[in-house]
């Protein structure tokens, strides 16, 4: 940790320390198509909640791959923790499709990103277990995924993320497959599973109401080639006038540059 | 349906298949020396077991055949992964592929005969062929259609890398399209085992070829009779092992 005049810098921690880095990134698919998203630059903080919204086809899920070093920005840098290395990012990925495999059990499915680390065999189910536990469906452990409803597979799918203790959960509209009423009992538990854990958590969604809900900040993308159009701190919680004030607000911003 | 109905039915089905033979036999609309009457198979049946000549067959034709199915699916299994897998090498034997498939596994008794001689081997060699292929071709369409975002799944927790891409994601995801090639290659290896053996390999195909010489149909039928039950048999433990292994289907 950086130390000024010897005293230590404390707020490296309470304004947080950048975790994720972006610098001009651009991301295309193909080599002779046009990038779909040009001039990145993003910093997110140690610890904050950060939502990436934009119209579907602007590359939202294709940047969380880039973070998530699953796929390669056409230019630029993606660093996490200053490291630009692309293998063995502390992240850890969910996806909209819960993506369980369909031949593990429960516990079995939560422990896959485990199996990579020179973790004990003891340790692996030990933690599995916790994370179960975190996402409230210990005593699931041994269900295979045709047992589960949408939503608890999607708690199994965070489960598994949250299994490797990740610095950083990737979410890749994680809820947008669900019905309203297991949506919102899941945003309230991301809620508050960001709250204990304190984890930093990068969120894409095409909701804004989601994203006005979840996040402390909201990234809005939007253009062609689409680029960052707004970034904006926000604390205006999930109902009353501030919330719909807030949504409306980001909904004009899109529809402002919404050309796809 | 329930189990036991479906089982009833079957076994109905069956008696009533055997009734209309044995009619059809007795009735002397054919003459008996064309169609013998399956109430002369458990006769034909007490003189070939007590020769022992029954369990000599029946032994015989069962080592080809699970020296032949074992060789065909594990290399079948193999190859057809393997192409699936790499795009280069799938190229590379694409068109010697599309050459050999088409020849039968009997066109191949000639060269059987000149490697192997009128051997076990020549035998279970020519059941590996089958086998082979039906495997190839199975496991090949099952590991392509393994989904790829379970594949970027394996990515996204550290199991991208060959060994573990493989067995935790790409075979696992590819079993029951595997399984249902190495089924196929359970049926169409019982075939090829008399083919094979038609031409003078001890086994049941041998046995047959006998018998019809000397036009005792019974015995011919005897053993027809055994290779259904042995298919039968061989294919009712596949179910039960596949049912388990794949306990995980809804």
């Amino acid at each position: 940790m950086a130390t000024v005049n010897g005293a230590p810098a404390n707020d490296a921690v309470s304004s947080g320390a950048a975790v994720i880095d972006l610098k001009n990134v651009s991301i295309g698919y193909g080599a002779d198509a046009p990038p779909v998203l040009v001039d990145v630059d993003l910093t997110v903080e140690r610890g904050s909640f950060v939502a990436i919204v934009g119209p579907s086809g602007v590359g939202k899920s294709t940047l969380l791959r880039v973070v998530a070093g699953l796929h390669e920005a056409r230019t630029g840098g993606v660093t996490i923790h200053q490291d630009p290395r692309p293998a063995h990012r502390p992240v850890g990925l969910v996806f909209q499709d819960a993506r369980l495999l369909p031949w593990r059990r429960v516990v079995k499915n939560v422990q896959l990103g485990l199996e990579g680390l020179p973790v004990s065999r003891a340790e692996r189910l030990r933690r599995a277990e916790e994370a179960l536990k975190l996402v409230r469906l210990d005593g699931y452990a041994r269900r295979w995924p045709y047992e589960l409803s949408g939503g608890q597979r999607q708690r199994v799918g965070i489960a598994r993320a949250m299994a490797v203790d990740p610095d950083i959960l990737l979410m890749d509209e994680p809820f947008g497959a669900l019905d309203a009423i297991t949506r919102n009992n899941l945003q309230d538990e991301l809620r508050r599973i960001h709250r204990e854990t304190g984890k930093t958590i990068l969120f894409v969604t095409h909701d804004l109401e989601e994203a006005v809900h979840l996040a402390d900040r909201i990234i809005v993308l939007g253009g062609t080639p689409a680029r960052v159009v707004r970034d904006v701190s926000n604390s205006a919680g999930r109902d009353g006038a501030v919330f719909r004030e807030q949504v409306e607000q980001l909904r004009l911003e899109i529809a402002d540059n919404y050309s796809i | 349906m329930k189990t036991r109905t479906s089982l009833a039915l079957s076994a109905l089905g069956v008696v009533a298949f055997l009734l209309l033979w044995e009619a059809v036999a007795q009735s002397g609309i054919v003459p008996a020396r064309l169609i013998p009457s399956p109430s002369a198979v458990p006769a034909a049946f007490l003189s070939e077991f007590r020769s022992g000549t029954w369990q000599a067959m029946v032994l015989a034709s069962l080592s080809h055949y699970l020296v032949g199915l074992s060789l065909g699916a594990f290399l079948g299994v193999s190859f057809g992964t393997a192409a699936a897998l790499w795009g280069r090498w799938d190229a590379f034997q694409a068109w010697v592929v599309r050459m050999l498939r088409p020849i039968p596994a009997i066109a191949w008794i000639p060269f059987a005969i000149i490697w192997f001689g009128v051997s076990e081997g020549a035998a279970s060699f020519l059941i590996a062929l089958t086998v082979f292929w039906i495997n190839y071709y199975a496991s090949y369409a099952a590991v392509r259609g393994v989904d790829k975002d379970l594949i970027e799944l394996g990515h996204a927790f550290g199991q991208g890398g060959l060994v573990p891409r493989l067995f935790k994601i790409v075979l696992p995801g590819a079993l029951p399209g595997i399984l249902s090639g190495l089924r196929a290659g359970l049926g169409q290896g019982w075939m090829t085992v008399v083919a094979a053996e038609l031409f003078g390999i001890s086994g049941l195909g041998m046995r047959m070829m006998e018998a019809s010489g000397l036009l005792a149909t019974h015995i011919v039928v005897l053993y027809m009779v055994t290779i259904a039950l042995l298919y039968g048999v061989s294919d009712f433990l596949f179910m039960q092992v596949q049912s388990r292994v794949l306990s995980w289907q809804r």
